[in-house]
C-alpha cells in the first residue's frame, strides 16, 4: 500500500463517517423536546419586541425546510447545502448563513487553540524533562505538585480566576471582547493550563520510560554529550508518543471551549453550537456539529500521517513512505 | 598477572597493561538499607591485543565491573573507589567530563542486545558518525566515509547503501556487526563487550568472534563479558571468573578450563554443555547465586559448595598465588585438589 492509496482510503473512510454524524444528529435534534418556532416564540414573548417582524422573519428561514416538509427532506436538502457549501441561513441568527457563521467564528476558535496548545507544550515539555531529570527528588515532586493542581482546576475556574486577577484587581488586562491583541492573552493562559499538566505528566513519565532504554546508555558510552545524549536520543523518541495526545487536545479546543468563549465574550464556534443547541437551531446546529467531527477526523489522520512522519518504525510497518526506506527493508538479509 | 600492591596511592602500576584495576569497590545506595556491595575488591589488568574474558553467573557482577571502569553507572550508584589505570590516568579520579573525551574515542563498547542498544528512529549514518563528530575526530564527510568503511570492515554488504536504513531495517546479525562497527569506528585501544554473542544464533557467534579476534590481532585490547565458557576459550587469553561482586579465580583461560582451581569454576565447567562434552555428564551448581544484601559469612560460595566441610570455608579467602599467573580464592586450591 502506498501513500496515497493510504490517504484516499482514509478520506474515503472519513466522508462515510461524516455522513453518519449527520444522520446521527439530525435524528437526535428532531427527537428532541421543542422546536426552534416555539422556543423562540417563548423568549420573545416574555420580552413583548417579539410581534410580527420576528414572526415574518421566522416564516422567511423556515420556509427552506418548512413544517410541512417531512423531516427525511429537510436532512437531504440540508446534506446538498452541505455538499455544495451553502447550508442556507441559520435560525437564531437571521440573515446570516451557516457557512459564514462558521467561517468567521472558526478562525477565532482555531487562533485561540493553536496558541492555547503551543504555550501547553512551551510549559510541558521543559518541565515534564526537568522532572524526569531528577526523578523522585525535591524537584520532581514539587513539578508535579504543581502539575497536579493546574489538571485539577477547570479551565473556567482559571479563567475566572485570571479575570478577577489581571482584569478586576490589577486592571492590566480586558476581561472581554475579541479585537486587539491583548485580549488573547487571559483566554490563551486560562486554555492551556490543564493541559500543559496533563502534557507534562506524560512527558514525564515517557521521558523516564526512554531514559531507561539501553540505547541511551549506549549513547553515553560514545562519549555524547550530556545534553545532546538527553535531546537527540532520549527527548526525541520520548516525544513521539506524545503526538497522539497533542492531536485530539487540539482537536477539542479548536471545535471550541464554550465556558471560556463565554466568559470572555469571544465569539468563537463554541459559543454559536452552544446557542444553536439551546434554541434549536437546526442549520447551524448540523453545520457546526458536522464541522467539529470533520476538523476531529482531520487531526486524526494528521497525527497518524505525523507519527509516520516522525517514527521510520511505523513508516515501514505501514508500508508507506519514502520508496528508498521500502526498498531496503524487504532486502533480503 | 600477579597482584602488585601499590606503594603510593594515584601512581600508576608498574605494568605495561593497557588497563590495570585495582581493588575495585562499586557500592549502591537503598533506601533505609546499608549500600550494597556490588563489586568488592576487583583488580585485573588488560593488555594490548589481547581478550581478556570476566565470567561468572548473571548477578556476579560482570557488568557492573565494567560499568564502573567507564563511569557508566545508574544514578543510585556511589562514585566506585579503586583505581583503573588506562594510558597514565586513573579512570575512577575524572571528572566526568573527562571520561567523556575517553569513552567512545579510546575505549568502545558493544552491548548484548544492538535492537536495544541503537536508537531505533536514527539512521545507521546518524549513529556511526556521530561520536567522531562529538570528539572532534574529523568533520561529517570524512566521518561519513570512515562509518562505511567501518561497515564494510565488519563484513556488511553494500555498506554505502546500508548505512541510510535504520537498525529495525537489518537482520539480527548484521545489527549487531552495525553496532560493534559502530563501537570501532573511533579506533579505541580498548573494547569492552558486554555478551556480545548472546542475543545472536549461533552461526552468527563465530562470524562476530572472529570479526574481534581480527580487531585484537590489529592490537586491540578486549574485555569480554560472557557467561559462555566456549567463546571464551575460543576467544579470551586471560579468564577471570566472578562470583558476589569478588574475583574467585583469574588464570590463562586455557588453563583456568582445563585446570579449573576453585570450586565455583568446577561448577561452572560442569554445567556448561560445551567444554563438558558428551562422555561426561551434566553437574549443574546446586542453588542459586547469593542475594547480595545477605552475603554469606566467610567464602560467599561455601552454601553451594560440594567441597565445603572445614570450618575454614566459614572464613573469608583471600586470593592465593599459584604460580605465576594464577590465583583462586579458596584455601583448597593450592593443594590443587
Amino acid at each position: 500500500m502506498d501513500f496515497l492509496t493510504f490517504l484516499s482510503r482514509r478520506l474515503v473512510r472519513l466522508a462515510l463517517c461524516l455522513v453518519a454524524v449527520s444522520i446521527i444528529t439530525f435524528t437526535l435534534l428532531q427527537s428532541a423536546p421543542g422546536n426552534f418556532a416555539d422556543i423562540q416564540r417563548v423568549t420573545s414573548g416574555a420580552s413583548s419586541i417579539g410581534g410580527t417582524g420576528t414572526e415574518q422573519m421566522l416564516a422567511e428561514s423556515l420556509s427552506r425546510y418548512g413544517d410541512d416538509v417531512p423531516a427525511w427532506q429537510q436532512y437531504l436538502t440540508f446534506m446538498q447545502g452541505v455538499a455544495t457549501w451553502d447550508m442556507g441561513p441559520s435560525y437564531r441568527y437571521a440573515g446570516r448563513a451557516v457557512e459564514d457563521i462558521i467561517g468567521s467564528a472558526f478562525p477565532i476558535s482555531a487562533t485561540l487553540a493553536l496558541l492555547a496548545v503551543t504555550l501547553a507544550l512551551l510549559i510541558a515539555v521543559p518541565a515534564g524533562v526537568f522532572a524526569a531529570l531528577r526523578q523522585n527528588s525535591k524537584a520532581d515532586h514539587s513539578t508535579m505538585f504543581l502539575v497536579t493542581l493546574g489538571n485539577a482546576l477547570p479551565s473556567y475556574l482559571v479563567a475566572a480566576f485570571l479575570i478577577v486577577i489581571f482584569s478586576a484587581s490589577l486592571g492590566w488586562l480586558p476581561s472581554s471582547g475579541w479585537s486587539r491583541p491583548e485580549h488573547l492573552i487571559l483566554p490563551v493562559l486560562a486554555l492551556s493550563l490543564g493541559p500543559a499538566a496533563v502534557l507534562a505528566r506524560y512527558v514525564r513519565s515517557s521521558m523516564l520510560e526512554t531514559l531507561r532504554e539501553e540505547y541511551v546508555t549506549a549513547a553515553m558510552a560514545k562519549g555524547g554529550p550530556y545534553r545532546t545524549v538527553i535531546v537527540r536520543h532520549a527527548l526525541r523518541n520520548s516525544l513521539i508518543p506524545l503526538v497522539t495526545v497533542v492531536g485530539p487536545l487540539l482537536a477539542a479546543l479548536m471545535t471550541g471551549t464554550v465556558f471560556v468563549e463565554a466568559l470572555f465574550r469571544i465569539p468563537g464556534l463554541g459559543y454559536y453550537a452552544a446557542t444553536a443547541a439551546a434554541s434549536r437551531d437546526m442549520p447551524l446546529l448540523m453545520g457546526t456539529v458536522l464541522f467539529f467531527a470533520l476538523i476531529i477526523m482531520v487531526v486524526n489522520l494528521a497525527v497518524d500521517l505525523t507519527y509516520g512522519f516522525i517514527d521510520p518504525r511505523i513508516r515501514a510497518e505501514g508500508g508507506w513512505g519514502r520508496s528508498q526506506l521500502r526498498k531496503t527493508s524487504t532486502q533480503p538479509a | 598477572m600477579t597482584l602488585t600492591q601499590r606503594a603510593e596511592p594515584h601512581d600508576p602500576p608498574e605494568s605495561d597493561a593497557l588497563l590495570s584495576v585495582r581493588e575495585l569497590h562499586t557500592e549502591f545506595l537503598r533506601e533505609q538499607a546499608e549500600p550494597l556491595r556490588v563489586v568488592d575488591g576487583v583488580s585485573f589488568d588488560v593488555e594490548r591485543g589481547k581478550a581478556l574474558a570476566i565470567v561468572g553467573e548473571s548477578g556476579s557482577g560482570k557488568s557492573v565491573t565494567v560499568r564502573s571502569v567507564l563511569r557508566l553507572l545508574p544514578r543510585t550508584a556511589r562514585t566506585p573507589s579503586g583505581e583503573a589505570w588506562f594510558h597514565g590516568r586513573d579512570l575512577l579520579s575524572l571528572s566526568q567530563r573527562e571520561m567523556r573525551r575517553i569513552r567512545g574515542r579510546n575505549i568502545g563498547m558493544v552491548f548484548q542486545n544492538a535492537a536495544e542498544a541503537m536508537n531505533p528512529t536514527l539512521t545507521l549514518e546518524r549513529q556511526l558518525t556521530e561520536h567522531l563528530l562529538w570528539h572532534g575526530i574529523c568533520g561529517k564527510s570524512e566521518a561519513r566515509e570512515r562509518a562505511v568503511r567501518a561497515l564494510g570492515d565488519v563484513g556488511i554488504p553494500e555498506p554505502e547503501r546500508r548505512i541510510r536504513v535504520y537498525p529495525f531495517q537489518l537482520s539480527g546479525g548484521m545489527r549487531q556487526r552495525a553496532m560493534i562497527a559502530m563501537a570501532m569506528v573511533t579506533e579505541p585501544a580498548l573494547l569492552i563487550a558486554d555478551e556480545p554473542t548472546t542475543a545472536v544464533d549461533v552461526t552468527v557467534q563465530r562470524q562476530i568472534l572472529d570479526l574481534l579476534v581480527g580487531l585484537k590481532d590489529r592490537g586491540t585490547g578486549v574485555i569480554m563479558i560472557t557467561h559462555d565458557l566456549g567463546v571464551a576459550r575460543y576467544f579470551c587469553d586471560q579468564a577471570v571468573v566472578m562470583y558476589a561482586g569478588r574475583v574467585v579465580e583469574q588464570a590463562p583461560t586455557s588453563e583456568l578450563l582445563d585446570t579449573p582451581r576453585h570450586p565455583y569454576t568446577k561448577g561452572l565447567l560442569g554445567s556448561s554443555v560445551e567444554v563438558g562434552g558428551q562422555e561426561r555428564p551434566l553437574l549443574p551448581i546446586p542453588g542459586s547465586p547469593p542475594d547480595l544484601a545477605h552475603r554469606p559469612a566467610g567464602c560467599a560460595f561455601h552454601p553451594r559448595c560440594a567441597q565445603a566441610e572445614s570450618p575454614r570455608c566459614q572464613e573469608e579467602q583471600e586470593l592465593i598465588s599459584i604460580g605465576d599467573e594464577r590465583a583462586a580464592a579458596c584455601w583448597k586450591a593450592e593443594t590443587g585438589r
